[in-house]
């Protein structure tokens, strides 16, 4: 009995959709550009397209980020933008169309005013990276990338420390959220806690320098990873948010905002060696050189590795489910039903104090089963009527009524009496 | 160092729950298991009194313990209910004939009515037949096709007012994570209810195991000694289901509340008003339910009878296309026979 609902695939599935296929990478020397016909030194051949020019192909990629943000309208004229660059090929490839979409004419120009945010992560890093090597790196690609302003700032440290790339110094220790990290027991928790906290962080510069919208350099790969990570801690009500190309929860009214989406890592690769551009930093998290093993996250990365190399189209598959969801708008209204005879009614957030998205707990039969699972455990043989465990485990699921059932379970990893 | 009991009883733990960590003596995790599936029947309002339920049974672990626990919990919490066998004979020799014998003895042993239903009367096909036509690859899509069907087949047979089948909440998570996988939002929406069907024309098909951990099911049956068939089918390489189940089995390894995480998310996603809702209906050919017209049940033993077993699997357009040369090789044939018997 290990089959529900498969009624078009049987147990087999869509295996037949689940082809391997092998990844070819890079140029191929010198042919005739199908789309406009001329010869060139190099071509490249994406997957499910004809070999182009380099010239066509840089237009077809940045078509695509100009698309995305075309067709949803999600930046308005003249807007306030903080991309934010941390030394991967992708981020790199954004700040690069970013750029040429600002020097093109007038009547194709993005109208945007751009600024650029490396965050300084060493501080969690085991080994420190050189630091001229580094520095010479990024200002390289300031004067590239004239006129963006460049800012630098620690992860974690006090806003007052963002500094113009220039006169950056750099402050070595650690901070709050180092001691933070080290609070928690597992990996998976600190990756979580970490991913958070990140997001908070970069709101609050964005804030600070007075930019509404915040420019992530996700494609498709990191998402499919993200949704399926999403999942496995228990963030499936907004995982839309995570995967879509807009997430408007974070602080101070900031928007977050994903133009690569539609990109993959091939095209990535292409548009990095048609641009020679030199990502200095893999984009490598925190915690993933412990193995495969030692986080839902890391282990969901390597799963998604495994599948872009074997099967790509189900990581594009994946990808696409996460362009289907939408968030789960019903929780705060329900919540709300709840909570209205209570005297703390008004004062009750419907969102998670940590991470903004919509409360889940109180209405999940899952999560009323766990702790009706405890509740039962606690009790064994002893007679308890199943009412009496039954508001037992109820009032358990109002314990951390501001968090969402995955920030509870950050929460809960916590080896002192810290909060949230 | 032995552990005591998380419940105080005195009494030295045997097992850790995987689902809570706590850990528990033999006695009090019979009681909390049973517990837990009785709130889940009353808190989702599974049965009603006096109504007939038909337990799938296959002789596995989850059915047994499934067969086992409710007419427990039907008997110690007086839920009314008459409680029937409804097993399914796929024809698959080696496997099915000795899992019967699992379920027969169950029958004796629970003192339950039993049903058998074959492919064979029903469609007149067998698996062994089916596979020695097709071959080993997408067998499993007959298999499962037809076994759904004939579940309800069953269970309209027996006039009962529900079945009730052994998913666990080890294979909900991992449908939930296949359907991503494969992108199938129809499938994602209903693949975390406890409860499906049930409208005018269906019969609802309950899941009372939903919260219960695959490991805590082989526990219960192991301390027990209950018996159940645990052989895997000799036809079930089972590629797509099993890169999720792989995939599962690690993450839980990490942290192993994450079956229920991931059935959480499951029940919280929700999509957007763009994408397309699959709309049950009612075979016009066999008059079961069906999204489709006709339902896949059909069209598998239309391309079975035709000798075109390929014509359900893929894409239906490929399938038309099948038909159509068939019927035009036919159609030829008649002439050509006509023309024979004009001379």
């Amino acid at each position: 009995m290990c089959t529900i609902g498969e009624d078009d695939f049987g147990d087999e599935g869509a295996a037949h959709a689940m082809v391997p296929e092998s990844s070819d990478s890079g140029p191929i020397m010198g042919g005739t550009c199908t789309k406009c016909g001329v010869e060139s030194e190099f071509v490249y051949q994406l997957k499910f397209r004809t070999a182009e020019c380099k010239g066509c192909f840089l237009s077809y990629a940045r078509h695509k980020f100009r698309a995305n943000l075309g067709a949803s309208k999600a930046l308005p004229k003249n807007a306030e933008v903080l991309l934010v660059v941390d030394g991967s090929a992708e981020s790199l490839v954004l700040l690069d169309m970013l750029h040429y979409a600002q020097t093109q004419n007038t009547f194709k120009r993005l109208h945007c005013n751009a600024r650029v945010l490396i965050i300084d992560e060493r501080a969690l890093r085991e080994q420190p990276d050189d630091d001229k090597s580094l520095f010479a790196i990024l200002q390289e690609l300031r004067i590239r990338y004239i006129p963006f302003e460049f800012y630098v700032i620690q992860l974690g440290s006090s806003l007052n420390d963002l500094q113009k790339l220039d006169e950056y110094v750099p402050k070595y220790g650690t901070n709050e959220l180092c001691s933070t990290l080290v609070k928690l027991r597992s990996l998976t928790a600190r990756q979580d806690y970490l991913h958070q906290q990140r997001k908070i962080f970069i709101a609050s510069v964005a804030h600070k320098l007075n930019c509404g919208h915040v420019f992530e350099p996700s494609i498709s790969t990191t998402l499919a990873t993200q949704l399926l990570t999403a999942i496995a801690l228990g963030r499936g009500g907004s995982a839309a948010l995570d995967v879509g190309l807009q997430d408007d929860r974070l602080h101070s009214g900031v928007k977050l905002l994903r133009p690569l989406k539609d990109l993959n890592e091939q095209e990535v690769q292409f548009y990095v060696d048609a641009q020679k551009l030199k990502p200095f930093m893999s984009a490598q998290q925190y915690g993933v050189k412990c193995g495969k093993g030692a986080s839902l996250q890391n282990l969901t990365h390597a799963f998604v590795a495994n599948l872009q190399q074997n099967y790509a189209s189900t990581v594009s598959t994946v990808f696409r489910t996460g362009d289907k969801i939408a968030q789960n708008q019903q929780l705060p209204q329900a919540l709300t039903k709840l909570e209205l005879g209570k005297s703390d009614a008004p004062s009750m957030p419907f969102v998670c104090v940590h991470c903004l998205s919509p409360l889940d707990c109180a209405l999940s039969d899952t999560l009323l089963a766990i702790e009706y699972s405890r509740a039962v455990s606690k009790a064994g043989t002893k007679c308890f009527a199943a009412d009496e465990l039954e508001t037992k485990a109820k009032q358990q699921l109002t314990v951390e009524r501001t968090l969402c059932h995955a920030c509870r379970n950050i929460q809960a990893e916590f080896s002192d009496d810290s909060r949230l | 160092m032995p552990i005591n009991c998380k419940s105080s009883c005195g009494k030295k733990a045997v097992l850790k729950r995987p689902k809570t960590g706590d850990a528990l003596c033999k006695e009090c995790f019979f009681a909390a298991f049973e517990a837990e599936i009785h709130h889940t029947i009353i808190s989702s309002n599974l049965f009603r009194r006096g109504e007939k339920v038909a337990v799938a049974a296959s002789g596995g672990k989850d059915s047994t313990v499934l067969a086992h626990v409710l007419k427990l919990l039907n008997e110690t919490h007086d839920y009314g209910l008459e409680l029937v066998l409804l097993s399914i004979d796929e024809g698959i020799t080696g496997y099915r004939d000795d899992s019967l014998e699992t379920v027969k003895q169950n029958r004796d042993d629970y003192q339950m009515a039993l049903k058998i239903l074959s492919y064979e009367e029903l469609y007149g096909w067998t698996m062994d037949r089916i596979v020695a036509q097709i071959g080993r690859s997408n067998n499993c899509t007959f298999c499962g096709v037809f076994r759904r069907q004939a579940l309800d087949r069953g269970a309209k047979q027996l006039g009962v007012d529900s079945i009730a089948t052994g998913h666990n909440a080890d294979d909900i998570a991992e449908t939930v994570l296949m359907n991503i996988l494969r992108g199938d939002t129809a499938r994602l929406r209903r693949c975390t209810d406890i409860k499906t069907g049930g409208g005018d024309d269906t019969i609802p098909r309950v899941k009372p195991l939903k919260y219960s951990y695959e490991k805590e099911i082989v526990m219960y049956a192991h301390y027990k000694k209950l018996v159940y068939f645990s052989t895997e089918c000799v036809f079930a390489p089972n590629a797509y289901r099993g890169h999720a189940r792989a995939f599962l089995k690690d993450l839980e390894k990490v942290r192993p509340s994450v079956i229920m995480d991931i059935i959480h998310s499951g029940e919280q996603l929700r999509f957007k008003d763009s994408v397309k809702k699959p709309v049950r209906g009612v075979c016009a050919r066999c008059g079961f339910v069906s999204s489709q017209q006709p339902c896949k049940a059909c069209v598998l033993l239309e391309g079975l009878n035709r000798g075109l077993p390929k014509l359900g699997i893929g894409k239906k357009s490929k399938g038309d296309r099948m038909i159509a040369n068939q019927d035009r090789e036919i159609a030829l044939r008649e002439r050509a026979n006509l023309v024979k018997n004009d001379f």
